[in-house]
């Protein structure tokens, strides 16, 4: 039972081991491919799979957030009386929170899984054997393209969020609830800063590249079959999910320190 | 290596690097507590044609994925061409494995490329392509020897089960490898398309002077194509010879395993497993 325990331990030290060094020979690998332009060509393949067909379902997402904000919130603030504040709690929640999380969400669920599948598939068929048979190294050719483009397209993809959430909470509040809207836009303007809205999208890279890496990596160590590439991408999206709200956590400190440091007054406020 | 020297097991311990092109120095490999490979040492023989033969699971690919280092072995050494390779890191193994075709049991090619595009893939890896044209030209060359030269457009998915084991063996010879690694080349073919594989790989052998080891339990094509034959059995070589050496082997396993033929302590013991084993399906079975 001990021994069992033990052995249990061992191997959950020595995966994350492993994943740790291939976390470190993709980032490398990366860093290397940005220098060659013969991989510029994987990079834009991958950037139109993973970036531009995401952009409908990402802008969705951010729309019903926003609009859904607005629905949520109406009625406590009016009930203050402070409706025409409205504006700055969707935007600076869209902008700071359930822009880039909901967004990296959904690109985890989207291109994660995808990620995997593929991937998956082409380990359990010996295509990525193939690859290394022909000298070729199958981080350089399959990871690195697929996490540039992740690294790169989601915080673009959060500002597509970001936008369309700000569209969504407008127009329920505006159109809809009759919210004055020069009102719901001067609240908004003084109470979202740059810096809000920066915050969401510096998470988009690390949202990115960690559900990449995540998803690659589970693929490239996928069990033999369909149950094993079917569990490869039920690990990929959960292990995603979890890594994007602890890295959201984590970031939330560390933006929240570096304001009081060089905004130590506003942050009072 | 004498060919015409039969041997009784595993009689290559003492090997050193220069004994073949391919050379594999006391070869452990385990899985957890399953030791697959025990203490092999085999050296290939340049220009020649070695065949592995042996029953399912006995680990005769994973020998095969050692040669060219996809596995690293849990102890013991191989070598090419008198350097050792096991040890060299993922870079420097991409410019050896440039010398190396590998033909996989199900052709391993990438569906999201057209066959083209597949042969194409080691050269543009490989080589700086000034014309495209050259390419094309090499492209239909390979395609041609292996007999189906306007398919380039194809995708894997088209393809039969036979055509996508010819498209992959030009793929393995697009770089006119030194060696070509054949893993069940013949597997889940018919008889007529098997021996077209066959016969492919003595063309290659013959035009392109490569040294080739395959893995496989066909033993029609084993016999066809090898100038030697070694089994493996229970992860150790229990014979080593050409292939009339080893029709006429003394073991009793080597003998049963060519002749596909079951023992009649395992036939019993089959049979008396099965007897009374009959059970009825617990329902009806709707018509």
């Amino acid at each position: 039972m001990i021994g069992t325990a033990i052995f249990k331990i061992g191997e959950e030290v020595g995966n994350v081991g492993q994943f740790g060094r291939f976390v470190w020979r993709s980032a490398v690998t990366s860093m290397q491919s940005i220098a060659k332009s013969d991989t510029y060509p994987l990079i834009w393949a991958q950037m139109l799979l993973i970036g531009v067909r995401s952009v409908p379902v990402i802008m969705i997402t951010g729309a019903f957030v926003g609009m859904t904000l607005a629905i949520q919130t109406y009625d406590q603030l009016a009930g203050m009386g402070l409706e025409e504040h409205l504006g700055v709690l969707i935007n600076i929640s869209v902008v700071k929170e359930l822009g880039p999380v909901l967004a990296a969400v959904m690109l985890a669920g989207r291109v994660g899984g995808a990620l995997t599948a593929e991937l998956g598939t082409m380990k359990v068929t010996e295509q990525i054997d193939a690859i290394e048979s022909m000298g070729t190294d199958p981080v350089k050719y399959l990871v690195a393209p697929r996490v540039l483009a992740c690294l790169l397209l989601t915080p673009v993809l959060i500002v597509y969020a970001d936008l369309l959430g700000i569209i969504g909470g407008w127009f329920v509040s505006v159109v809809h609830l009759r919210i004055n809207a020069r009102a719901y836009w001067s609240f908004s303007a003084a109470g979202v800063e740059l810096w809000d809205v920066t915050c969401g999208v510096i998470k988009g890279f690390f949202f990115g590249g960690a559900l990449a890496v995540i998803s690659c990596y589970k693929g490239f160590n996928c069990k033999e079959g369909a149950k094993g590439v079917g569990q490869a991408c039920t690990d990929a999206f959960v292990i995603s999910f979890i890594s994007i709200l602890v890295l959201d956590f984590a970031m939330v400190v560390i933006f929240k320190t570096i304001y009081s440091i060089f905004w130590p007054l506003k942050s009072l406020v | 290596m004498n060919n015409e020297q039969q041997t009784t097991g595993n009689e290559q311990t003492g090997v050193k690097p220069n004994d073949g092109l391919i050379v594999l120095k006391n070869l452990t490999r385990r899985f957890g507590n399953n030791v697959v490979l025990d203490d092999i040492s085999l050296a290939i023989e340049k220009g020649k044609t070695t065949v592995v033969i042996g029953p399912s699971g006995c680990g005769k690919s994973v020998l095969l994925k050692h040669m060219i280092v996809l596995m690293r072995p849990t102890s013991g050494e191989v070598y090419f061409k008198r350097q050792r390779i096991d040890d060299l890191d993922s870079l420097s193994l991409n410019s050896v494995r440039a010398h190396f075709g590998y033909l996989f049991q199900a052709g391993a090619l990438f569906d999201s490329l057209s066959v083209a595009e597949n042969i194409m893939f080691p050269v543009s890896q490989h080589c700086q392509i000034t014309r495209f044209s050259a390419v094309e030209e090499l492209v239909r060359n390979k395609l041609k020897m292996v007999g189906l030269d306007g398919l380039q457009r194809f995708y894997p998915a088209n393809l039969s089960g036979g055509q996508r084991k010819r498209v992959a063996l030009a793929r393995a010879i697009a770089l006119d490898p030194e060696v070509i690694l054949y893993d069940e080349p013949t597997t889940g073919l018919d008889p007529i398309r098997s021996d077209t594989i066959n016969e492919l790989i003595l063309k290659l052998k013959g035009e392109l002077g490569v040294t080739s080891v395959a893995v496989t339990h066909d033993m029609k094509s084993a016999y066809k194509i090898a100038d030697r034959i070694v089994m493996l059995h229970n992860g150790k070589i229990i014979a080593d010879g050409s292939a009339d050496n080893i029709r006429n082997h003394p073991d009793p396993i080597v003998q049963q395993f060519i002749k596909g033929e079951i023992s009649k302590k395992e036939l019993e013991q089959l049979r008396k497993a099965s007897a009374g084993s009959s059970v009825r399906l617990p329902c009806d079975v709707e018509d």
